[in-house]
């Protein structure tokens, strides 16, 4: 499902080049749920970024639903995202001036889909983070924890083959912490969706079927 | 997308209002503005109807003792005199209202049923020769026609067609116009005011009726051979002066003359002009500051989308659809008002005019928003997710 082959990634100044990741080697089969873990800086987030084709590695190659992603072009890139990955982030990064369900609609808007199926597909996607009552508020009327759940509806909602969280319970309390990677788990073993997530925490990684250690920019586990 | 963008800048509406209003008002100053522009060029778009070029104005005094035949004698020795100089083609006596002289006399009156509402002209027998006025049928009235019943009148085609629009041919029709006159000619457009002047109803009378209030021609409007102007105008004057003993007599050149009338209308306009440059610039300067300022704030969301599968065409097309949107509405609230201006009748003035007024208002705002929108849009576009999602 996600193949990493020799993957480096540095970042260049005027005076200094900094190396993020070197010569990584890593398979993810499919409807496995990975989690990485590593201190601040190690290059955990560069990663999640490349194997979600928001990033590009400096050398080595991404192999993702057996598509040699490489030499796509930006559209093709795009399109490829819009249909195969979800994203779930840290800070959430919902549109405040869009109701919950219009947020979850977001990536289908770059699909050619009517409005009547888009809002089917998204109100689904809430159903399934338990938050249908909630699909007219707006971001601002929701606590840490229904965000995130209305990012993971987001992420969902094109039915994508992987999902990448970064830190997905970073902001939240335990509880809520726990609440959502549940949702996680449940997406991964009912849906069979490929998860790689970014935790700082090890109880959370520990719930995965799979924990890789970084250090430095180096696979170290 | 559209209901989508539509939706986003209506939840926007408390931070997009001031360029709303922005557009608004824009759009109305431009509106009025060209609405101004397109009726006066109009207007400056059909023909004066006389030829002003290689031409004289020439004001004197002619003796007040003399009586109506002494000043007609005096008038015709004074103009054979010019005539027989060297250089010049034409001459014409003319009364206080003449070519661009800035007066106007109207009359009207009730004329079968109709009210009849003229511009008028006192000119001799000769105007039409010296001033190459177009005859749309007819002809100029002669000495001949001042001996019949009837005192001869010339009119112009506005007076035609407004009041006598059914009408094959006004020649020789009998019109009581402050006294019972023989139209026997009408002219083409003739406009003696400026380029910029209305087509208004102008008849033309013949001299003997200001004789009659002891108000004879003291103007004369004198046609010589091109480029010898200043060669000729010495000579006139001093025959002139030698006519009327005194040194009263002033001579100019029409063609300045109508650039002079024309500034009363191309003055304003070139002010208007430039306001509205200064107002399309206020407006380029708004934008760009707006989507800047919207760009760094929504950096994150524009990460966001990206990696949401939106490719750099969507993002700019985003930002570029939402000020349209805001320019939209703007403008449909603009127009609704501006219609109001036709639809109502407010001015006196052809509705079409501000219908332009209203398209050429829209297609520049639209044209500078698209234009505006374009640069801070690409920016957005090149934004790098990876960069901006981790910024937050």
């Amino acid at each position: 499902m996600i193949e990493l082959k020799n993957v480096s990634k540095s970042y260049r100044t005027d005076t200094i080049e900094t190396l993020a990741l070197q010569n990584l080697n890593l398979s993810v089969p499919a409807g496995e749920f990975l989690s990485i873990m590593g201190p601040s800086g190690c290059g955990k987030s560069t990663l999640l970024n490349i194997m979600g084709l928001i990033d590009e590695p400096s050398t080595g190659s991404v192999i993702l639903a057996d598509q040699e992603i490489t030499n796509y072009n930006g559209t093709q890139i795009a399109k490829f995202r819009n249909e195969q990955l979800g994203f779930i982030f840290q800070s959430f990064h919902l549109i405040n001036d869009l109701s919950v369900v219009d947020n979850v609609e977001l990536p289908l808007l770059y699909r050619n889909i009517s409005g009547k199926e888009r809002r089917r597909m998204a109100l689904e996607a809430l159903a399934h983070v338990t938050l249908s009552n909630r699909a007219g508020h707006f971001p601002n009327q929701l606590s840490g924890g229904q965000k995130q759940r209305v990012a993971i509806a987001r992420a969902i909602v094109g039915q994508p083959n992987i999902i990448l969280a970064d830190e997905p319970t970073g902001n939240l309390d335990s509880r809520m912490g726990d609440e959502i990677m549940d949702i996680l788990l449940r997406l991964n073993a009912e849906l069979g969706t490929t998860i790689v997530m970014v935790t700082h925490d090890d109880r959370m990684a520990r719930k995965t079927h799979r924990l890789i250690r970084l250090s430095d920019g180096e696979r170290v586990s | 997308m559209f209901r989508h963008l539509l939706k986003l800048m209506w939840n926007k509406r408390r931070a997009n209002s001031m360029i709303f209003l922005e557009i608004l008002l824009a759009f109305i100053v431009l509106f009025g503005v060209y609405a101004f522009i397109f009726y006066n060029l109009n207007r400056y778009s059909s023909p004066l109807g006389f030829n002003y070029a290689n031409s004289m104005g020439v004001r004197m005094d002619l003796n007040d003792d003399l009586d109506s035949l002494g000043v007609l004698a005096a008038q015709e020795r004074i103009r054979q005199d010019l005539l027989a100089m060297p250089n010049i083609e034409a001459v014409t006596w003319v009364g206080p209202v003449n070519p661009f002289g800035g007066s106007t006399w109207q009359t009207g009156s009730m004329v079968r049923g109709q009210h009849i509402l003229t511009q008028m002209m006192f000119v001799d027998e000769h105007f039409a020769n010296t001033a190459e006025v177009d005859m749309l049928e007819g002809r100029w009235f002669d000495e001949s026609d001042l001996k019949g019943k009837y005192l001869p009148m010339v009119v112009n085609r506005e007076f035609k067609e407004r009041y006598y629009p059914n009408v094959t041919t006004l020649v020789d029709s009998i019109i009581d116009l402050d006294g019972e006159h023989k139209i026997v000619g009408v002219t083409s457009d003739f406009k003696y005011k400026s380029n910029f002047a209305e087509n208004f109803p102008l008849s033309f009378f013949a001299q003997p009726e200001r004789l009659a209030q002891d108000d004879p021609f003291e103007m004369l409007i004198v046609r010589f051979t091109p480029g010898t102007l200043a060669e000729i105008e010495e000579p006139v004057y001093n025959l002139l002066v030698g006519h009327t003993k005194n040194t009263d007599v002033v001579i100019w050149d029409m063609a300045k003359d109508r650039i002079k009338s024309n500034r009363n209308i191309v003055l304003p306009m070139i002010i208007l002009i430039v306001i509205s440059g200064f107002l399309l610039i206020n407006i380029a300067l708004g934008l760009f500051g707006v989507l800047f300022t919207q760009i760094n704030r929504r950096r994150a969301e524009i990460g966001l989308r990206k990696a949401m599968g939106a490719t750099n065409g969507q993002v700019t097309g985003q930002f570029v659809g939402e000020m349209l949107i805001v320019t939209g509405m703007a403008l449909v609230l603009g127009a609704f008002f501006a219609v109001q201006v036709p639809f109502l009748e407010l001015l006196p003035i052809d509705g079409k005019y501000f219908y332009y007024g209203i398209v050429g208002a829209i297609l520049t705002i639209l044209f500078i928003v698209v234009l505006c929108s374009l640069l801070p849009s690409r920016q957005a576009a090149a934004l790098q997710p990876a960069e901006v999602l981790h910024e937050e």
